[in-house]
């Protein structure tokens, strides 16, 4: 592509709105190192890259040496530690710096290759098995060695492109209040989209940008609700989108004007607008965008990201949450790593999302499980009657009972000690297997809520990999199929008086909402940055248009005219 | 400066957890600290010196320490090696 070209990409619109800077693309590694030098004034630069990238692996394997349940791996992630704190290498490759002037990249790179070959050439088998070992310490390093590259070159204003953008980058890449972000890979249900939702940062995700020959500072225009992206666009289409901009913002704000008024239909009928939260960043979002409390609090993010899981970790981490979140309910959701959110990579699934997850994988973990199950519970003795406990994936109702008895051991552990927690907390499952909607009944006698969680229910329904691009046209929310389920799951729960809400990104569709309100769900959790367009057309409707609009949906077999159905409702 | 001839006396060798324990306890002493064997001298705190060596049960090696706490790393290295590192084999 010349400089100047205008250039019109497609992709799958994945955060609404319009963002408009100059690209920046962040690189993510290929593999191979040149043996590049630097300038004099650099070496400085490299030094502290080099320093820096062992500060993050190192932070890194501690926080992986404290994972419990891992000792026989704990004698190579030590080996690993002392190796990134190994004083000759760490003199080798200050040398390679300073004296040859080498990048930190290439200095890590020579330097641990000659050890490797060293090791290798040994006739000694455990010295030939520590390779692999070595081998990845060098690569995290290097890569390290890039990520610090990458973090420092984004400014704010900016439209990132990238290939794909782990959590923590996102997370990074958050603060620094970006104007969109644009990625080749990725599903609607990753975390860089759904932190791009909550956010309120445009998102296009399955857009092919690297087949061009795309320039860090070229003017772009993305828009996140079409998932258009255009690339060197002409004043013609700045001036369109300038304005399409401001006019999104003005409606924003008028939708806004309804985040103070009272959560009820035109016609009184009261609803409740939850968020779904993951990362603390998310909590300042909350009371701008009137969320009554958090209706799904994902914690994998603590098994990611903070040193270790012990028990006080997780209750400040919990804690901080229900003190954002006024007087309102904040519903924990077990750790539901494993499928997407890959925990030991040591042992590749070949079903990951039909695999050893949620539930299945907590009842093997006993005491990440208890760990986590105490700290849920030290919090439910400090703000009485809010806080609820989430179970996912489950698929069969003995594990509800089995991950109740560790409940009960938890109480005792607790009674033991002295310490408060709720003995009433509420304890629900995530309907998001249609084997638990399918047979509720078994289900509703051992557990007090139901929250269904359309995306994994959509693709456990259709059998849709929603990660997988070349079928994403087939990942629809909005299949007969699962509004069926949905309405069964309600009928099921409301024979045995107990509540039902929707924390999936379908509620995050007005016209979704209005629908479900219909079905009688009316406890919606969705991203926070969802909340004011939901809550303008729900307040502004009355109940009986939307079961009248429920009525339709439920009543047709045909995808396309639920999509009519609803399209039809979407207020002008 | 103190040194002392000592030998791997580990089924196994000089593998990866005892090479871990022996730069861990090394790492504690102010004092420099080289490992001599066929000629080969590599840094003690460094554990890819230390795994470099390759060393098999039997193998011996010079210990050599330099430093304010010389005598007493060496007397603790020493047992280290005699007590095979305190593994269960």
């Amino acid at each position: 592509m010349k400089s100047n070209h205008p250039k019109i990409l497609s992709g799958k619109p994945a955060a609404s709105g319009i963002g408009i800077g100059l690209a920046v693309i962040l690189e993510t590694g290929s593999k191979s190192v040149m043996p590049e030098k630097v300038g004099e004034k650099e070496i400085g630069d490299q030094i502290i890259k080099f320093e820096a990238a062992r500060e993050n692996v190192l932070k890194d394997y501690e926080r992986i040496k404290t994972l419990p349940d891992n000792s026989d791996a704990s004698d190579i992630i030590e080996t690993q530690i002392q190796t990134l704190q190994d004083p000759e290498v760490e003199s080798l490759i200050l040398k390679k710096i300073k004296e040859e002037r080498y990048t930190a990249e290439y200095a890590i790179f020579s330097v641990f290759n000659d050890y490797i070959q060293i090791m290798e050439a040994t006739k000694v088998n455990w010295v030939n098995e520590r390779v692999v070992d070595i081998v990845s310490v060098r690569d995290e390093l290097i890569e390290a060695t890039r990520e610090r590259r990458k973090k420092l070159s984004v400014e704010k204003g900016e439209v990132v492109f990238a290939k794909e953008i782990s959590p923590a980058v996102m997370v990074t890449l958050s603060h620094i209040g970006i104007a969109g972000i644009v990625i080749e890979r990725g599903g609607l249900t990753s975390h860089v989209v759904i932190l791009s939702q909550s956010l309120g940062i445009p998102c296009v995700i399955n857009v092919h940008w690297d087949r061009y020959k795309l320039q860090n500072g070229t003017p772009v225009i993305i828009d996140g609700t079409t998932g258009q992206v255009l690339i060197n666009p002409t004043w013609k289409q700045s001036q369109e989108y300038k304005k399409r901009k401001n006019d999104e913002e003005l409606r924003y704000q008028k939708a806004r004007k309804w985040t103070a008024e009272k959560s009820e239909t035109s016609c009184g009928h009261p609803f409740s607008l939850k968020a779904n939260v993951e990362f603390s960043e998310e909590l300042a979002n909350l009371k701008p965008n009137g969320a009554k409390g958090i209706g799904l609090l994902r914690t994998e993010t603590i098994l990611f990201e903070t040193e270790d899981f012990n028990v006080d970790d997780q209750v400040a981490f919990y804690q901080n949450m229900l003190e954002s979140t006024e007087d309102e309910s904040v519903t924990i959701r077990l750790f539901d790593a494993g499928g997407d959110k890959v925990v030991d990579q040591s042992e590749p699934e070949s079903n990951p999302f039909l695999g050893w997850r949620g539930i299945r994988m907590l009842l093997d973990k006993k005491i990440l499980l208890r760990n986590q199950l105490e700290a849920i519970y030290r919090v439910s003795g400090m703000f009485k009657d809010r806080v609820k406990i989430l179970i996912p994936m489950v698929s069969r109702v003995e594990e509800v009972i089995e991950l109740k008895d560790h409940c009960s051991y938890v109480e005792n552990l607790l009674e033991k000690k002295g310490v408060a927690y709720d003995k009433n907390i509420q304890l629900g499952v995530m309907v998001e297997v249609p084997s638990v909607a399918l047979t509720l009944d078994v289900f509703a006698r051992h557990v007090d809520f139901f929250s269904i969680g359309t995306n994994d229910l959509t693709q456990y329904t259709l059998a849709v990999d929603r990660g997988n691009e070349k079928i994403s046209a087939l990942f629809d929310s909005f299949h007969p199929s699962v509004w069926k389920l949905i309405k069964m799951t309600y009928d099921s729960a409301s024979s045995h008086q107990l509540p039902v809400a929707v924390c999936g990104e379908m509620a995050s569709y007005p016209e979704a909402a209005a629908c479900l309100l219909g079905i009688g769900i009316d406890d919606l959790s969705m991203n926070a940055g969802s909340i004011p367009m939901v809550k303008a057309v729900l307040c502004q409707n009355t109940l009986g248009d939307m079961k009248e609009l429920a009525k339709n949906v439920l009543s047709t077999n045909s995808i396309s005219e639920i999509h009519e159905h609803l399209n039809s409702w979407r207020t002008p | 400066m103190v040194s002392a001839k000592v030998k791997v006396l580990n089924e196994s060798g000089l593998h990866a957890r005892p090479s871990s324990e022996l730069v861990k306890t090394a790492s504690r002493f102010k004092s420099e600290f080289f490992i001599k064997m066929y000629g080969y001298k590599v840094n003690g705190k460094s554990i890819l010196g230390v795994m470099t060596l390759a060393a098999e049960c039997g193998a011996e090696m010079e210990l050599i320490l330099d430093g304010p706490d010389e005598d007493m790393a060496l007397k603790t290295l020493t047992e280290l090696f005699e007590n095979k590192f305190n593994t269960d084999e």
